[in-house]
């Protein structure tokens, strides 16, 4: 029988960095599903997101020294691990494959943004359905499919300038709708 | 620098989300160490995604975990810090460990101390098995003796029955003896009172004077109480005389000890 113990953050990290696999299997039972709730906003299959979820559980336990707590909070870190490696799983050839057999494309997506994509309307994203539609394509462009702010305002013909404003205000909007 | 305009531009919520360039990052980073307001801010903003994202949580598949357990299986095993993740088991079966040694170390000084206890009391039965036939055969002889003496009482007591006392002769004054004789049966008892032990190749004889000539009534044996003599049957005196062992046909004269006249 194992107690089930609360960890404070600083004690998480101290002994994930030592390598606790104890703390580490909690880490995993407390943050899992917030993670996956994430990896699910940006990976449709749902097989895929329980791959990106082991494999961010995989950088997090390799990568851990190489957090920083001053920088930011534990779970920033690893949810920043999670988009990437969810923006990764979507760029890659297999995932684009994966997605025209099932006649779904990127395009339906940057092309209009009204329409409904296969991804949970959940969490974060949920959230972001709820801005108005010119900062909506914006988040989702640049935070759910990792384009650049370069790459949006030649994408949607918009100049840079704005894409930055607009963009800015669109999270300051989502900020205010989480804030508790 | 204007802090509050600079919090509520977007660029905290752009950084934590992964999403600033890096140049605006470093930027923030710096100023985050500088102003307190700022670091609060990133600190709050992060604190909020992390409340929602906990909030629209998804449990994942249990197959995962086991996946991911298995994949990283290795790591766990091969590095040596890994052993942290489990202190608990092992205390606890160190802990096992110690107190099975104890109890075993006790159980073997317990073992011991019993093995001791039983040898003991097993002597100590035995012995008192011992003691207990000893002091049954000693009753036995008692009974026996008292049941003698009984007889004995019941015989010197009997009316029938004459009583000759014998006192030392001239030089063994000390000496005593008596004989009891059935008037009836002619059956003749002997009571050594007082006599020196005799020395181990003699015995003591006793004699009846029948009409002035000694006839041997027996040599006295190592009896309790009443010795059982020959028949005799008519004397006019008796007497003992010491004699060597198994009796003489004749009396020695000058080792006579008592004499009593009869009535």
């Amino acid at each position: 029988m194992e107690v089930v113990k609360k960890y404070n953050e600083p004690e998480l990290v101290l002994l994930l960095k030592q390598r606790s696999q104890h703390v580490f299997s909690y880490l995993y039972d407390n943050y899992s599903g917030a993670l996956l709730s994430i990896i699910k906003n940006i990976v449709s299959d749902e097989d895929m997101a329980n791959d990106v979820l082991q494999e961010v559980f995989v950088k997090v336990w390799k990568q851990i020294e190489s957090y920083d707590s001053s920088k930011g909070r534990l779970f920033t870190w690893m949810l920043n691990i999670a988009r990437n490696a969810s923006i990764d799983t979507i760029r890659s050839k297999g995932y684009q494959n994966s997605l025209q057999n099932r006649e779904l494309t990127e395009d339906v997506y940057i092309a209009g943004g009204t329409s409904e994509t296969k991804t949970d309307q959940i969490g974060l994203r949920k959230v972001v359905h709820g801005l108005k539609e010119e900062y909506k394509v914006l988040v989702e462009l640049s935070y759910f499919q990792g384009y650049t702010q370069d790459e949006i305002a030649k994408m949607l013909g918009i100049p840079l300038g704005t894409v930055k404003t607009r963009l800015r205000t669109a999270l300051i909007q989502l900020r205010e709708i989480i804030k508790p | 620098m204007n802090i509050k305009a600079y919090i509520e531009s977007g660029v905290i919520e752009s950084y934590v989300l992964g999403m600033a360039e890096s140049q605006e990052a470093a930027e923030l980073e710096q100023l985050s160490r500088q102003y307190p307001e700022i670091r609060k801010a990133i600190d709050g903003f992060e604190a909020a995604l992390e409340q929602s994202a906990m909030a629209a949580a998804v449990a994942p598949p249990a197959h995962v975990k086991q996946r991911l357990f298995a994949e990283l299986a290795d790591e766990f095993v091969a590095e040596p810090g890994k052993l942290v993740s489990m202190p608990r088991t092992f205390a606890w079966a160190r802990y096992v460990a110690a107190a099975s040694v104890i109890l075993l170390v006790a159980s073997a000084a317990l073992n011991i101390y019993f093995y001791q206890q039983f040898r003991y009391a097993s002597t100590a039965y035995q012995a008192l098995v011992l003691e207990k036939s000893t002091l049954l055969a000693e009753n036995q002889n008692t009974q026996t003796k008292v049941l003698d003496l009984y007889q004995s009482m019941q015989m010197m007591s009997d009316p029938a029955v004459t009583k000759v006392s014998m006192p030392g002769i001239k030089g063994k004054e000390n000496s005593l003896a008596t004989v009891f004789w059935d008037n009836k049966s002619k059956d003749v008892y002997l009571l050594a009172n007082k006599l020196p032990e005799a020395a181990v190749d003699k015995q003591y004889q006793l004699w009846a004077i029948v009409d002035g000539k000694p006839v041997d009534a027996g040599v006295i044996g190592a009896c309790a109480g009443l010795c059982k003599m020959k028949n005799i049957p008519k004397a006019s005196l008796f007497a003992i005389t010491l004699e060597k062992k198994g009796g003489s046909p004749t009396p020695s004269l000058d080792q006579m000890y008592v004499a009593g006249k009869v009535g």
